[in-house]
């Protein structure tokens, strides 16, 4: 099965990701056995940030690193466990809150809407957002 | 133009006490109402603030990574040339994401006033020092006591100033900048905390240098526009600067000692420390809520009250201050209006004179401006952090609008003390 890395390369729509998590040298760890679950901002989400906020991240990798560290849990959570847990701490050790889905609302995380839960990953699983989320 | 998006019905209207602040937020607006007279008065007073701050952000770089444990420092003020031509790192052709389209060294106006000072002669620097014809750099370091004071606020910064790694960079910059003073390592020796407290003050002296040096490019930049015909109203001004956030929210927060050539690193960038949330948060909640009571304003009885037991309800920042007492000499505010009276634009001069006393109570009417100012900048913060964290206010499930409103309504409650200008600064006649 691919890795997270390898899944995130060869799908269309997560080019601004994988060039973030290459200029923050994160590569190799998300390469690893893990498990990790990722929070995956498509590059939609990138889009919707202010001109010059991933300019400025990629300038500094190891601020980038920290946003991107956000979107990375350790162990392998599906959609149900997430939302049987409730609140998940991100490796960058800020937590992210979960929300249960209400009614035939959409899967949400933090501010963030899931476009794609339960992609699963030889190191973990992947959920997509629509969103870049940040601390706080 | 219309700056302001349509007011949305998903949700029923506020019952807050600042309800109609809190519809204006979320109609994208500012807690600073939209009239020409308010966007006018607001770039003025950053242009003013531009100019003193670009001495601040390079005077406080040069204390925290030089002037570092100097025993007497008395010529901290003394900016070495070095650091007038260090280049901002947004603004320029060298910027790493340039803000202001104008020179990232010093400012033509600073540089101006640090040579002929408000006596308009050209005399020996060390005179205009001790006549106090110069900037007053007393006021941005009361700044960084008010971070330094109240720590914790949020971010990752002051924890680090309390770990082993951080202890034994101090250490390595002690030992070397006291090389060949067995005095002062004796002291070290004898009182280790003592030094590693000091250094704790010159990180925040960097974290604030390093938080200005962003916001002089961005003021600049906004009075250009202004200039240009380019802010059709409040909510623009506001808006660009929320666009600034974001833009430079990822600039690395550090603090780097310079003893000759070597660099002692007491704050590596590669702490991931970050502008936005070691830095500008912290500085909005310590400088525009908080601070601490100013000496000569006011009495206070701490035993009967009057001072909040717990340092989070500290309400003595810009957002609540009564300007007129804050006007009088040596107060930390007081000073730094007296840096902004030197570089008013001359449609803020012309402005100030036709109201009230004129000339007479310029500094306390600029003082106003400068509340009304921040009153904008801090809505800036507060749509940036609704931006980063919540939803966007055209959003069309009604739970996020209420989420919106709830955070907006959290962030009002904070002005519902008398003391809180929100309701004066409504008003165009609160001078």
């Amino acid at each position: 099965m691919p890795t997270i890395v390898d899944i995130a390369v060869n799908t269309e729509g997560f080019s601004t990701l994988v060039a973030a998590v290459q200029a923050a040298g994160l590569v190799e760890a998300l390469q690893s056995p893990g498990p990790f679950t990722v929070f995956a901002p498509n590059d939609a989400a990138f889009a919707k940030l202010p001109p010059g906020t991933v300019q400025t991240l990629v300038q500094n990798p190891p601020q980038l690193g920290r946003i991107l560290k956000f979107h990375v849990v350790a162990g392998k959570h599906t959609k149900d466990d997430l939302i049987k847990l409730g609140t998940v701490d991100s490796l960058e050790g800020a937590p992210i809150p979960i929300h249960s889905p209400i009614e035939d609302e959409a899967f949400e995380v933090k501010n963030a809407t899931v476009l794609a839960a339960d992609i699963e990953a030889d190191n973990g699983i992947i959920h997509v957002l629509d969103t870049v989320m940040l601390m706080g | 133009m219309p700056t302001l998006t349509q007011p949305q019905t998903l949700i029923p209207p506020s019952t807050h006490p600042h309800a109609d602040v809190v519809h204006r937020l979320e109609a994208g607006g500012s807690m600073l109402p939209d009239t020409p007279e308010n966007l006018m008065q607001i770039i003025g007073i950053y242009k003013a603030y531009a100019v003193p701050m670009d001495f601040y952000w390079r005077d406080l770089l040069y204390i925290a990574e030089r002037v570092f444990l100097n025993p007497i420092p008395a010529f901290k003020y003394f900016l070495p040339q070095e650091y007038l031509d260090l280049p901002n790192h947004y603004a320029g052709d060298t910027a790493d994401l340039r803000i202001w389209r104008g020179e990232a060294t010093a400012h033509p106006e600073l540089l101006e006033f640090m040579e002929k000072g408000e006596l308009k002669r050209k005399l020996p620097k060390l005179f205009h020092h001790l006549w106090h014809d110069r900037v007053n750099m007393e006021f941005a370091e009361a700044c960084m006591r008010a971070m330094l004071w109240h720590q914790d606020m949020g971010g990752r910064f002051n924890d680090y100033l309390y770990t082993e790694e951080y202890k034994a960079a101090c250490d390595r910059a002690i030992r070397a900048y006291f090389k060949g003073n067995p005095a002062m390592l004796g002291l070290h020796k004898l009182f280790p905390e003592m030094f590693y407290e000091k250094c704790r003050e010159l990180s925040y002296y960097s974290n604030l240098g390093l938080f200005w040096e962003v916001m002089a490019p961005v003021f600049f930049e906004m009075s250009d526009i202004y200039d240009e015909g380019g802010f059709a109203g409040v909510p623009d001004a506001m808006n660009f600067l929320v666009n600034g956030i974001f833009a430079v929210a990822g600039r690395p927060i550090y603090h780097h000692v310079y003893v000759g050539d070597e660099c002692f690193e007491l704050i590596p960038k590669s702490c991931g420390f970050t502008w936005l949330y070691e830095a500008a948060l912290p500085y909005v909640e310590a400088v525009f809520y908080r601070t601490a009571p100013f000496r000569g304003t006011k009495s206070y009885n701490a035993q009967a009250g009057q001072v909040p037991q717990d340092q989070n309800d500290f309400h003595y920042g810009i957002l609540y201050a009564d300007v007129f007492p804050v006007g009088s000499a040596g107060i930390p505010p007081t000073l730094l209006m007296q840096d902004m009276l030197h570089f008013l634009p001359p449609y803020l001069l012309e402005y100030y004179q036709q109201h009230c006393r004129g000339e007479d109570d310029m500094l306390i009417q600029l003082g106003i401006t400068f509340q009304r100012s921040m009153y904008n900048v801090t809505s800036a913060v507060i749509q940036a952090l609704r931006a980063a964290l919540l939803y966007p206010l055209d959003d069309q499930n009604p739970r996020h609008l209420m989420a919106n409103r709830q955070f907006f309504e959290a962030q009002m409650d904070r002005f519902v003390r008398p003391e809180a200008r929100l309701r004066d600064v409504q008003r165009q006649e609160y001078r």
